[in-house]
């Protein structure tokens, strides 16, 4: 991360925090009571980012959650006699494990069924606590104790307020480092093409998973900050209606950077407040406006800031939009032998249809391959296949020597094979980089979670990283535009940055699904040199379906012909197309002879 | 714990909330199938309804039965114009945006509903108040009667509007390819204010349904849309048989176990069956056909 990035997401909230108890040092105690709750629901929205706005998940359980912590510390202090500290990591601890829980569901599913599996969680705690009445309390409430260190017991409003703020931070930090890092990035590139991400070793399901723990462990940890300042807990005050105002917050602050989540925070919270002459119409007020900023500004309020922000610079320097090898200093890695992709009797059928019908083909190392055919002849299907999207009805798939059928889509990148999609899977508000690093694996939770911490301290293993990633940028003439975000490029520019994608990990064998469908003539002739580049001093085994027959006669050694879900000829291009079979099936030529 | 005699009572109590459910379920299950929308908003709907029917037969004194035919029309014309005004406008962003929207909708209709009405539960009369049918053991009140006939019959009415007319013909073309339909000549705009329409009409039936049964206050909402939710995902949210049938089905389950077990259980036991439902069969219990994933 930049310097300035640091400044802006890191360093940023923080001081934002010691303003607010500043600002409330010079009031009275009873705004020091109402900035302290600011200050706790800022920590709830940035929070809430991390699963509404990056996961992109509609959670309408972060009353429940705000439950559990609240209600898990209280206990632990009066009835286990946890000192307060300990008492919020465990509440902490509980919201990790309520989200973990909640998760399993998410990992089934999507989009509104996930969003009523949280609503379901959101209201059963409620039943819970409203029914646990030895313990909870139920609906008469539970006394919450001030917090106490030793001897010491916080009562004013203002050391309240400091320790709120003090207790903020360190959440604030982890979750600051995390949405700004590769982690952040990673979710938000999971939530935005899932097949994407699965071709390139991401565990989507996991990440989602620990967005979950992640986000609800702070929800939680803020609840339990917030317990002493409520003085009573009754289950109403985290009900259903709570949990969709708070799902709000993100919505109207902005959820694409963690400041969207400190202003709804804040202003929702403060709403309330600043409404109490219109005391009766607050609700409505609120869900008016939240309605508003989703028709009228879909980025929220830091999305309205965010719009008088420069673009990107252009890097100097990165001028000709022309793809070239880049001057790796690294030397040709290997040279290519053996068998790179194996089939044997490849079947899969979609109810009667045989889409691959018993596909038996070898390419060896080194060579470019081209996979042509009629449409509806099975090519993408073999694709899917190979690259693990879709388990095969029969028959082997072996890489490199070992059989990958049965294993999912997010190890191939393990085994030296990546691929590009015919409808192209970027990560459309990601910056071109960004896209081009997730082609680097080193993907999984726990790597991007340290990685995003790293970054803080400027590590060399992410600056070695980015130097890949631009370098494969570089290659396919995209230098220019590494800082742009993905979505913003042409779709020819778009294809492009799929293969430095793919590239960018030096695999040993490339899937490129029509890889110039859509592409100008000119860059065709760019992209079939590149390629080719790749192919003779990389060592790359390709294998590549293609409509367009010169970009194939002109860039493959070998080519096999699919028709029906049967592979029908093979061998140099020249022979095959000759053939009367092929003529017959891929050029509908009449006049040649059915085989 | 009841004995079983009661069971013939109780069953009859779980149609009549089933039936109920079942209405609710249907115009959630229709508004989706057409327009790729869950309405979150649908309780709000009902809720709607339920003040309709109190503001026409206690305050308007105007009879009866022509609150059954004013109410759904003016709630229909109101989800029809919510899509118009506000949802028309997300259908090009994703779907988060337009679920969100309706969340808050929701939200935005029960603070009115508390701030014109207070919170108070209002009592309607029941719609036939004659004198019960003694059929022993069993006591039979014409409400009863008429709320499994009644809601059942208008659920079909919708499900059949829906399956056969031609507004249902286009709703189905969009559902299966909005592109499809439009080069078919169906307009996209049009078809998604008729399925609001429908959706939101049959919602403010069940409102009207269940005012006599619930009482009316602002809570109805949220104590409604969750069973409508269970019911349609029983019957895998795009099918109305499976709505219908997994409206009756939750409604007998849950008195039966308000009965037998217990009252707290039965407020769980949606949630339940529907975390269950969603995590081990998600395709639903009663699934319109075999969906094929690719």
């Amino acid at each position: 991360m930049s310097s300035r990035g640091i400044l802006a997401n890191v360093v940023g909230p923080v001081a934002a925090l010691a303003i607010i108890v500043g600002i409330a040092a010079l009031l009275g105690s009873y705004a020091q009571y109402v900035l302290a709750l600011v200050i706790v629901h800022c920590l709830i929205g940035a929070a809430l980012v991390m699963i509404v706005g990056y996961a992109r998940v509609i959670m309408l359980a972060a009353g429940a959650m705000l439950a559990i912590g609240a209600y898990g510390s209280t206990i632990s202090i009066t009835r286990a006699g946890l000192p307060y500290p300990l008492a919020l990591a465990c509440a902490a601890l509980l919201g990790a494990g309520a989200g973990v829980l909640l998760a399993v569901p998410a990992s089934r599913f999507r989009g509104h069924h996930l969003a009523m599996a949280t609503m379901v969680f959101q209201i059963l705690v409620v039943i819970g606590i409203r029914e646990w009445t030895d313990v909870t309390g139920g609906a008469l409430g539970l006394r919450t104790p001030a917090p106490s260190f030793g001897s010491l017991t916080i009562t004013a409003d203002l050391s309240n307020l400091a320790l709120i703020a003090g207790a903020a931070v360190p959440a604030l930090l982890f979750l600051a480092v995390l949405l700004a890092g590769s982690f952040g990035k990673m979710l938000r590139a999971a939530s935005a093409s899932e097949i994407a991400c699965e071709a390139f070793g991401v565990d989507t399901s996991r990440m989602r998973v620990a967005a979950f723990a992640f986000s609800s462990a702070v929800v939680a940890y803020a609840g339990a900050v917030l317990a002493p300042r409520v003085r009573i807990l009754d289950p109403d005050s985290f009900d259903i209606t709570r949990s969709v105002i708070m799902l709000g917050y993100p919505i109207v602050g902005g959820m694409s950077s963690l400041w969207g989540g400190l202003i709804g925070g804040a202003l929702l919270q403060l709403a309330p407040e600043l409404l109490r002459p219109v005391g009766r119409y607050q609700e409505i007020i609120l869900a008016v406006f939240v309605i508003a900023v989703m028709l009228a500004l879909p980025g929220g309020l830091m999305g309205l800031v965010g719009s008088f922000a420069p673009p990107p610079r252009r890097r100097p320097g990165a001028s000709d939009a022309r793809m070239r090898l880049p001057t790796s200093t690294r030397p040709a890695r290997r040279t290519a032998a053996g068998t790179a992709l194996a089939l044997s009797e490849v079947q899969k059928s979609y109810d009667a249809v045989r889409a691959v019908d018993g596909v038996t083909l070898q390419i060896e190392s080194g060579v470019m391959h081209g996979l042509i055919g009629p449409n509806g002849a099975g090519k993408t299907t073999l694709f899917n296949v190979v690259s693990g999207f879709v388990p095969p009805d029969g028959g082997t798939v072996k890489l490199f020597g070992k059989n990958i059928e049965s294993q999912p889509a997010r190890t191939r990148i393990a085994h030296g094979m990546t691929r590009t999609f015919q409808n192209v899977a970027i990560f459309p508000e990601l910056s071109c980089v960004d896209n081009v690093l997730i082609g680097l694996g080193e993907n999984s939770v726990w790597q991007t979670s340290r990685a995003s911490f790293a970054e803080i301290f400027g590590s060399l293993r992410t600056r070695e990283r980015i130097h890949a990633a631009e370098a494969a940028l570089g290659a396919v003439g995209l230098d220019a535009h590494a800082l742009a975000a993905a979505g913003s490029l042409s779709l020819g520019n778009q294809r492009r940055l799929e293969l430095a994608r793919a590239i960018v990990s030096e695999p040993r064998l490339i899937l490129l699904d029509e890889p110039v469908a859509g592409v100008s003539h000119e860059e065709e002739k760019e992209l079939s040199e590149l390629l080719r580049l790749l192919n003779r001093e990389r060592g790359m085994t390709m294998l590549i379906i293609e409509h367009n027959i010169a970009f194939v006669r002109a860039l493959c050694d070998t080519v096999s012909v699919m028709a029906a879900g049967r592979l029908i000829a093979q061998g140099k291009f020249e022979a095959v197309i000759g053939l009367p079979v092929v003529r017959h099936h891929y050029f509908g030529d009449p006049n040649a002879a059915r085989a | 714990m009841r004995d079983l005699s009661q069971l013939p009572l109780l069953l009859l109590g779980g149609l009549r909330i089933g039936a109920i459910y079942a209405l609710s379920a249907i115009g959630l299950v229709v508004i989706h199938k057409a327009t790729r929308t869950v309405n979150f908003a649908h309780g709000g709907f009902i809720m709607l309804g339920c003040y309709g029917a109190y503001v026409g037969v206690e305050r308007l004194h105007i009879p009866y039965w022509t609150v059954y035919l004013v109410v759904p029309l003016a709630v229909g014309a109101f989800a029809a114009a919510l899509e118009f005004s506000l949802l028309r406008r997300l259908r090009s962003a994703d779907a988060f945006s337009s679920v969100i929207t309706t969340v808050f909708i929701s939200i935005l209709l029960t603070e009115l509903a508390r701030l014109v009405f207070e919170s108070d539960v209002l009592n309607v009369p029941t719609f036939i108040a004659l004198p019960p049918i003694l059929l022993r053991p069993i006591v039979l009140t014409w409400e009863t009667v008429w709320i499994i006939v009644g809601a059942l019959a208008c659920g079909m009415l919708g499900a059949y509007v829906f399956a056969r007319a031609g507004v249902g013909r286009a709703m189905r073309a969009m559902a299966a390819s909005v592109r499809g339909a439009q080069l078919c000549g169906y307009s996209v705009d049009a078809v998604n204010a008729q399925a609001w329409l429908l959706g939101g009409a049959l919602a403010g039936l069940a409102g009207v349904f269940v005012a006599p049964r619930f009482g009316v206050s602002p809570d109805i909402a949220f104590a409604t849309i969750i069973p409508a939710f269970v019911a349609a995902i029983l019957g895998g949210f795009d099918s109305l048989k499976g709505a219908i049938l997994g409206g009756l089905l939750l409604g007998i389950v849950e008195t039966l176990t308000a009965a037998y077990l217990s009252g707290a259980l039965k407020n769980a036991l949606a949630m339940l069956i529907l975390l269950l439902v969603l995590l081990f069969k998600p395709e639903g219990l009663f699934p319109e056909r075999r969906i094929r994933h690719v």
